[in-house]
């Protein structure tokens, strides 16, 4: 695929998303008013509950700063899923589009993936605006244009990232009617152990120790933590590293799948 | 010259499962699956050259549209082998792909939300079409198929027919040597249908591509093509000219008198059955099967019984003739 064709499809893709401004505004106003409310109140009675000013070393405000971030970054990172769902494509024969052109399936879904994000960039800084102003300035005193930088590199990353990470499991749709469930078991996966949930420091040592391992803090929490200026070079370097190579991983099961499920294809619908 | 498509003893299998109805097949289904195993195409050969226009016909599930994803190389074949433009399609090389085109009448191909003017901009990038031929190309495929502003709206808020064009615009617009029509004028009206035949013939007269059809409408057939396949459960019953089907496969004539006057009883009469098979009969018309070595005999014959007006004899319309070859049980002489 050439670059001209990518950046093509890629702004495309961002013109079509930003001609829908009713749900462009409203949509994502909601869902991140809505987040935000939950999270808010939740943690709020917790700490009132607990009687502790901070748990597993985040105070109130920082947790809130935790949490906007975290949702605002894994919008880059997941972008639209919608527009990539590439089981749907399989589900529906339309599939068969990327057979007949001479394109590669792969880059063709993600330049749309990435066109996806121009929309949800704009919408994370407004929303990231608003944030920052409803937490407080303070709390963001850690963040500085070098966090800034590191995490724009990571997002890129974390973005490769959870693309080829479920790649395989739309892949199923080659031989599943419906892979709805096990995406949403994946979600909740990367939720859970990706840092979305909750903050990976509360979990037992352990299991911190073992999830810098795995691929899925790279998705949320990792970024996260660059971002407000907690993770210096050389473990930016290696948490680049193990994502880089999770990738890989993950692109060659990619590969796998889909040889195999291409000769399960049967056209449907035509 | 050498054919463009070239396929010898194609086969596919489908493995597809079973779920028996209800709650308790869905039930059963958790635990056991029944296969079923369908050959949708058997071992068919077939060549098609430059310039022609080969038709494929069948009844629903003979494996016309099977052939024509395996020749696009959407889905492999179980066994035999096939080139196109001298490639396996199912490798889907690029330089493969950039010689062909699939034009599907019941599934559409261009993004849903985008205008057809955005589509066919992909489209330019994805074969790598220089600007001024894409230029050149769409001026003269839009105005060939009448389009205008349609270019600058939403594919899904397009009329069936006007969609259909946009489809066979974003199909041509690299030129391709070979090109797959399944069902083009599928739910189109007639006018559109009539635009959409008399397109295709003026890009074959341009352009001299193979072309493979598949349709169920017989005028799409008769019209556009010279050469047909019959297909008849996975296998190829008849290949050839399609005005040769008639020699070969109509041993009758038909033979249509008008009467003079009303005749009480006239179908009842034992010479009808005697000349021919009755194909309808009222008091002032008779239309009948004749065998062909016959028909100037049985004509004189009812000449001679019935106060004859008007008298015609005439081959059978082609499309009935193949109507009658797919309907024919397989082993069963067509």
């Amino acid at each position: 695929m050439s670059p001209r064709l990518f950046l093509h499809v890629l702004s495309v893709e961002t013109r079509k998303l930003m001609s829908y401004r009713v749900e462009f505004w409203l949509n994502t106003a909601v869902g991140f008013l809505a987040q935000f409310g939950a999270i808010y109140f939740l943690w709020k009675a917790m700490f009132a509950e607990s009687e502790h000013s901070i748990i597993g070393g985040y105070s109130f405000d920082e947790m809130l700063l935790y949490y906007v971030s975290a949702i605002l970054l894994t919008k880059l990172v997941r972008g639209r899923e919608r527009e990539s769902a590439l089981s749907q494509e399989i589900y529906e024969g339309s599939y068969t589009r990327y057979i007949i052109y001479p394109t590669s399936f792969f880059r063709y879904k993600y330049a749309q993936h990435l066109g996806a994000l121009a929309p949800a960039s704009v919408q994370v800084m407004v929303f990231g605006a608003a944030a920052a102003v409803a937490i407080g300035p303070r709390t963001l005193e850690t963040i500085s244009m070098t966090s800034v930088a590191m995490t724009m590199v990571i997002v890129a990353i974390a973005n490769l990232l959870h693309f080829v990470m479920k790649a395989p499991v739309e892949g199923v749709a080659f031989w599943a009617d419906n892979v709805w469930s096990l995406d949403v078991m994946l979600r909740f996966i990367i939720g859970i152990l990706g840092g979305a949930m909750l903050p990976l420091d509360l979990y037992p040592t352990w299991a911190q120790e073992l999830l810098v391992w795995l691929p899925f803090q790279y998705i949320t929490y990792f970024p996260v933590r660059v971002l407000v200026g907690e993770v210096g070079g050389i473990d930016f370097a290696i948490g680049v590293a193990i994502a880089l190579f999770w990738t890989a991983v993950f692109a060659g099961v990619v590969r796998i799948v889909w040889k195999r499920g291409d000769l399960q294809y049967t056209g449907v619908g035509i | 010259m050498p054919p463009i498509v070239h396929v010898r003893g194609l086969s596919k299998r489908f493995t597809v499962h079973k779920k028996a109805p209800g709650l308790r097949g869905s039930v059963r289904a958790l635990f056991v699956r029944d296969k079923l195993v369908k050959d949708a195409v058997r071992g068919v050969s077939f060549e098609v050259g430059e310039g022609e226009i080969v038709g494929l016909v069948g009844a629903n599930g003979a494996g016309k549209t099977t052939i024509v994803k395996m020749l696009a190389g959407i889905i492999h074949p179980t066994s035999g082998q096939a080139r196109v433009l001298g490639h396996d399609p199912w490798k889907r090389h690029n330089d493969f792909r950039r010689q062909i085109a699939l034009i599907m009448g019941q599934k559409a191909q261009l993004w849903w939300d985008l205008p057809a003017a955005d589509c066919f901009l992909v489209l330019k990038e994805i074969y790598r079409i220089p600007a001024d031929r894409y230029r050149r190309t769409l001026d003269y495929l839009a105005d060939v198929l009448n389009i205008g502003d349609e270019l600058n709206v939403q594919i899904r808020r397009l009329s069936l027919g006007e969609r259909m064009k946009m489809e066979l615009i974003a199909a041509l617009l690299h030129t391709p040597k070979v090109v797959y029509l399944d069902e083009p004028t599928i739910g189109l009206d007639l006018s559109a249908q009539r635009a959409i035949r008399g397109f295709i013939l003026e890009y074959r007269e341009r352009h001299a591509p193979a072309m493979l059809l598949t349709s169920h409408y017989m005028e799409d057939i008769e019209r556009l093509c010279e050469r047909i396949l019959i297909m008849r459960e996975g296998e190829i019953v008849y290949d050839g000219r399609l005005d040769q089907v008639v020699r070969k496969h109509a041993g009758y004539k038909v033979l249509t008198i008008h009467l003079q006057e009303q005749v009480q009883g006239v179908c009842e009469t034992p010479e009808l059955a005697a000349v021919g098979e009755v194909q309808e009969c009222n008091e002032e018309l008779i239309r009948l099967h004749v065998p062909r070595r016959e028909a100037a005999t049985a004509a004189a014959h009812l000449l001679a019984s019935y106060p004859v007006a008007d008298l015609t004899l005439e081959e059978p319309e082609i499309g009935d003739i193949i109507e009658r070859i797919m309907a024919a049980q397989k082993g069963a002489p067509a």
